[in-house]
């Protein structure tokens, strides 16, 4: 026992000491219950100005930027959030996993792997405008690949955002999977790579795929990096290569608007928005419970 | 799972068995693959660093770091750049953040933990982490179109009939500090709260029965036994709920005021570093001085949130070190409690 | 079952996805037009003139033209066009020669397109539209020297009007605005003070206030705030239903921002030859002081400076010259004013000018 309990006299067991036990028992429940009060105005809040504005129309036309008339709805915004999302996720998961495979199968105890996880590390507390700023400076004011703002320089900035979160789970998950079945399959004559293959990532998949959907929920909330990376444009387009909408920022366009209905267009997107996010978290955590491993 | 148990890992051969002669050929192409990604990665890393400062150095060799970093005077007009009162923009509003923040964040870790029926232990773990998934605009949007117009009454009333009190008074227009603080602690509370949980749940159980065979009560035996026990992890996680709070971009944007200048009361209006990059970047492409100031004030936020950083995780390692807990181990534990909070997933 | 089910999510997806896009159509429209052309212009720049842009963009869409215009500023604006990611940008200011000397890669065209009130509006329950005010007593509000509505020195010009003490919340812009430069140009005008202290630019520093990104950042600032006063482009003022102030001009006349009261601040003005008009604090008695003009810079070889392919090109002349030409009228619609012929004829003969790669574009 390292730390031991303060050696204070108590006084006899008696009505103060239990009061204070009551009090402080009430205390931190109304603390817990006022930590939630957010959770609950914010959904309220969503839900009472987002679901007027939700309608099929909403989710199949795009912003008119008309300044009268018919604001449009919110499809360039969706669309361009799962085409950013997915290229951001296409480069971050695989390479953070690769990375965070190092880390634990060749790098435990080595000094390059202390480097490479402490960097990467560094790299969890730089904040998301830090990571647009870069990709601003490096890719959209250069032209690289023949395009001022892209799409696909966007998902890059969210992809550096997402990777140290991919690599810190998965690297978490991929310790829990227990040595004696590596020690196993290694007994049995398997090399190394197809201990790897077929039977590290198979045991740890579950976690893996979990924390690599919490990383996605986190990368489709950001709105800083795309601010000037894909910029904000009305229409929908596949084109990876030119500018791309996406829900945070059209959300952040509508924001600062004095017309109602931007308002509310706001609102029904924040409110989609948070459900993409929801069920990403949801689906992960039911992921989580089946796994193996906890 | 013994770290020390196997053999050292990168050797196959010492298990005694070597694989057929393809394994011999893939195993070290595999693990040179994988080493060239971590090297690549760590590149990158490194570039994304260097060609930050040097894309600041123009505004850095300008006024120098310090005359930078403390300048009191962030003019565009004039191309007169000192990050000053950005920096202490985002110092209040964290300050306010940890203030309102951190006591409830610790009060949720402590009830979840010990005092919540174990029934209730996973629902409200879910709800707590449920904060966490409400993306940073949304909380902007909220801030602006509820939190705003809700409390200008209360705040106006506090700010006037608590004006003795230093930083207290003054109209409350709109967007201010407080709003701001309010909305980044709210923000913060699933990180503190996650990893606060993390630590208190590590308290072995003797010291707590401990405690409680000999007559403590239950507030007794947390505020004997549990809190100085984690005390370390808390500090950490706070710190690390800090430095959350001072990278934190679009929601303070919307809610703070965007005035370039150090406001004197709790409800003035102010500026952080990370909400002038997002509003600035736009304009600043034209003028070579002014977007070098720019990636210089993108540089002392990271600064700032490296130092929190890193002195969380010294904070965390000591506290490991006094419960002889592998440094490795807590190295890795604490802070990816962060991105995965609570999925059963850490430890 | 359990690996299903991120599976089935993902496919739930993408399904809506798929179904999303099969539904309606997309991407820049191929439609023909009656000019022929098609192709896509990208713009950014003043918020001020945002409407107007994307209002034609709307019409010009159904002939086959994509306007993407974003309304980031005028400063943001010809940044983008110096930076390359925007053909065009929208300013609100005439290129002052800082401006000319970044935009160096060849000649520029400054085309005007409108006129438009910058309003005082202010949120002020109880108090109707068209509070006197001049420019002066302006200034010393965003000076902040006169601090509260019933301030004697707004007294003094409204005898009648009960004023509320409430405190007065400034509004101003935290962006790079043409918008904030013509309001900084009016003031100056009126108070040495201001011109000394606070300058005229498009970034300024402000001795008090709240700032808010773009003309309708400024709208929706003062709308959620009782006792704001801001400057904010007349079509955001007409569509939130703003109560503003009549100000005074140079002849001594307090003035309310109207159609006739816009347009007249274009008559009697200098044309210069760069087609650099400025309809502040114009001379004409029937005037509002408060007027802007707003520009569309480009540059004059749209090819080779600019960057742009010759169908897109072609898009941009179609655009400017729905623009001065059909899309005048229009501008009623929008409560901004049409340019008068005498700056209307420079600036067609101007756009007849533009060039791709050295030719001129049918």
């Amino acid at each position: 026992m390292s730390t031991t309990p303060s050696s204070v006299a108590l006084e006899p067991t008696g009505g103060r000491r239990r009061q204070t036990d009551r009090v402080m028992r009430v205390v931190l429940l109304v603390l817990t219950l006022v930590a939630l009060v957010p959770l609950v105005l914010v959904i309220v809040k969503l839900l009472g100005s987002g679901l007027k504005a939700l309608s099929w129309k909403f989710f199949t036309t795009d912003p008119t930027g008309s300044f009268l008339g018919d604001p449009g709805g919110i499809k360039s915004a969706i669309l361009g959030t799962l085409e950013i999302i997915a290229v951001a996720s296409a480069f971050s998961i695989p390479i953070g996993i690769g990375v965070a495979l190092y880390l634990v199968e060749y790098g435990k105890a080595g000094r390059f792997a202390s480097v490479v996880r402490y960097f990467v590390d560094v790299l969890t507390g730089v904040p998301s405008i830090v990571f647009g700023l870069f990709v601003y400076a490096a890719l959209v004011v250069s032209k690289v690949g023949g395009s001022g703002f892209a799409g696909w320089k966007g998902a890059l900035a969210v992809a550096l955002l997402m990777l140290p979160v991919v690599t810190r789970s998965a690297e978490v998950v991929l310790l829990l999977v227990p040595d004696d079945l590596r020690e196993a399959a290694l007994a049995l004559g398997a090399p190394r790579w197809k201990v790897v293959w077929r039977v590290v990532l198979p045991t740890a998949k579950p976690g893996l795929i979990t924390g690599s959907l919490l990383a996605i929920a986190r990368g489709a909330g950001e709105t800083a990096p795309l601010l000037f990376t894909a910029a904000i444009v009305q229409g929908t387009t596949y084109n990876l290569n030119a500018r791309m909408n996406s829900l945070p920022a059209q959300i952040f366009a509508d924001v600062g608007q004095a017309q109602d209905r931007l308002v509310t267009r706001a609102w029904g997107a924040a409110l989609t928005l948070v459900t993409m996010i929801l069920i990403l978290n949801i689906v992960a955590r039911l992921y989580s419970r089946r796994s193996r491993l906890s | 799972m013994e770290a020390g148990a196997l053999a050292p890992r990168g050797d196959s051969g010492a298990l005694g068995l070597r694989g057929t002669s393809r394994g011999r050929l893939a195993d070290p192409a595999f693990r040179w693959l994988l080493t060239i990604l971590a090297a690549l990665i760590l590149a990158l890393i490194v570039f994304f660093f260097v060609f930050l400062i040097n894309k600041a150095t123009p505004a850095i060799s300008k006024f120098g770091v310090f005359g930078f970093t403390f300048g009191n005077d962030w003019d565009v007009s004039r191309n007169v750049f000192g990050a000053w009162p950005l920096l202490a923009g985002t110092i209040i509003t964290s300050t306010v953040a940890l203030v309102i923040g951190v006591p409830i964040a610790i009060a949720t870790a402590l009830y979840v933990s010990e005092l919540c029926p174990v029934r209730l232990r996973a629902p409200l773990t879910m709800l707590l982490e449920l904060l966490a998934a409400v993306p940073s605009v949304v909380y902007g949007l909220w801030g602006v179109f509820f939190l705003i117009p809700k409390l200008r009454a209360p705040s106006q009333w506090f700010a006037d009939t608590f004006s003795f009190l230093p930083f207290v008074g003054g109209p409350v227009a709109g967007p201010n500090y407080f709003i701001a603080g309010l909305i980044l602690a709210i923000m913060i509370l699933p990180i503190v709260s996650a990893i606060s949980r993390e630590v208190i749940s590590t308290v072995p159980a003797e010291i707590k029965e401990g405690s409680l065979a000999l007559g403590a009560t239950r507030w007794e035996m947390i505020r004997m036994a549990v809190l100085p026990y984690s005390r370390a992890g808390i500090v950490g996680a706070t710190m690390l709920g800090l430095g959350r709070a001072v990278g934190e971009t679009i929601a303070v944007t919307l809610v703070i005021g965007n005035s370039p200048k150090i406001g004197k009361q709790l409800f003035d209006q102010g500026y952080t570093l990370a909400a002038v990059i997002a509003n600035e970047f736009g304009e600043a492409a034209n003028n070579k001085l002014h977007s070098a100031a720019l990636i210089a004030a993108g540089l002392v936020l990271f600064v700032l949130t490296l130092l929190i950083n890193g002195i969380a995780r010294y904070i965390v390692m000591r506290g490991d070190r006094l419960r002889n807990i592998s440094p490795t181990e807590a190295e890795i534990g604490m802070p990816t409690a962060a991105p995965l909070m609570g999925t059963g997933l850490t430890k | 079952m359990r690996r299903s089910i991120p599976a089935i999510a993902i496919a739930a997806i993408l399904t809506l996805a798929l179904a999303a896009c099969g539904s309606s159509s997309s991407t820049t429209s191929t439609g023909s037009g009656s000019s022929g052309a098609s192709g896509t212009v990208n713009g950014a720049g003043a918020t001020f003139s945002a409407p107007i842009y994307m209002q034609w963009g709307s019409t010009l869409k159904g002939q086959g033209v994509t306007v993407n215009y974003q309304g980031v500023g005028s400063g943001a604006g010809i940044a983008q066009l110096q930076a390359g990611t925007v053909d065009f940008a929208g300013s609100d200011p005439p290129l002052a020669p800082a401006d000319k000397a970044l935009l160096k890669k060849g000649p520029v065209t400054q085309l005007p397109m409108a006129l438009g009130a910058i309003t005082v509006s202010y949120n002020l329950s109880g108090v109707k539209a068209g509070l006197k005010l001049d420019g002066a007593t302006i200034a010393d509000i965003f000076l902040k020297k006169i601090t509260k509505w019933n301030d004697p020195a707004i007294a003094k010009l409204n005898p009648g009007i009960t004023l509320p003490s409430t405190a007065i919340t400034v509004v101003h812009r935290s962006d790079s605005s043409g918008t904030t430069k013509g309001f900084a140009q009016f003031l100056a005008d009126f108070s040495p003070q201001w011109k000394s202290q606070v300058g005229v630019d498009k970034t300024l520093k402000w001795p008090t206030g709240t700032g808010a990104k773009g003309n309708d950042g400024v709208a929706a600032a003062i709308k959620q705030t009782p006792g704001a006063v801001g400057y904010v482009e007349q079509a955001y003022a007409l569509q939130n239903n703003f109560t503003y102030a009549s100000v005074k001009n140079s002849s001594g006349n307090y003035i309310a921002p109207t159609l006739d009261s816009t347009s007249a601040a274009a008559d009697g003005i200098t044309v210069p030859p760069d087609l650099g008009i400025v309809a502040i604090n114009s001379p004409n008695p029937q005037a509002y002081p408060i007027t802007s003009q707003t520009f569309v810079v480009m540059y004059t070889d749209l090819c080779k400076d600019g960057g742009m392919t010759s169908s897109n090109a072609k898009a941009m002349k179609a655009f400017v010259d729905y623009g001065l030409g059909d899309g005048q009228p229009v501008l009623k619609q929008l409560s901004y004013a049409a340019l008068p012929s005498s700056v209307l004829t420079p600036a067609k003969a101007a756009a007849a000018k533009l060039t791709c790669n050295g030719t001129a574009i049918s």
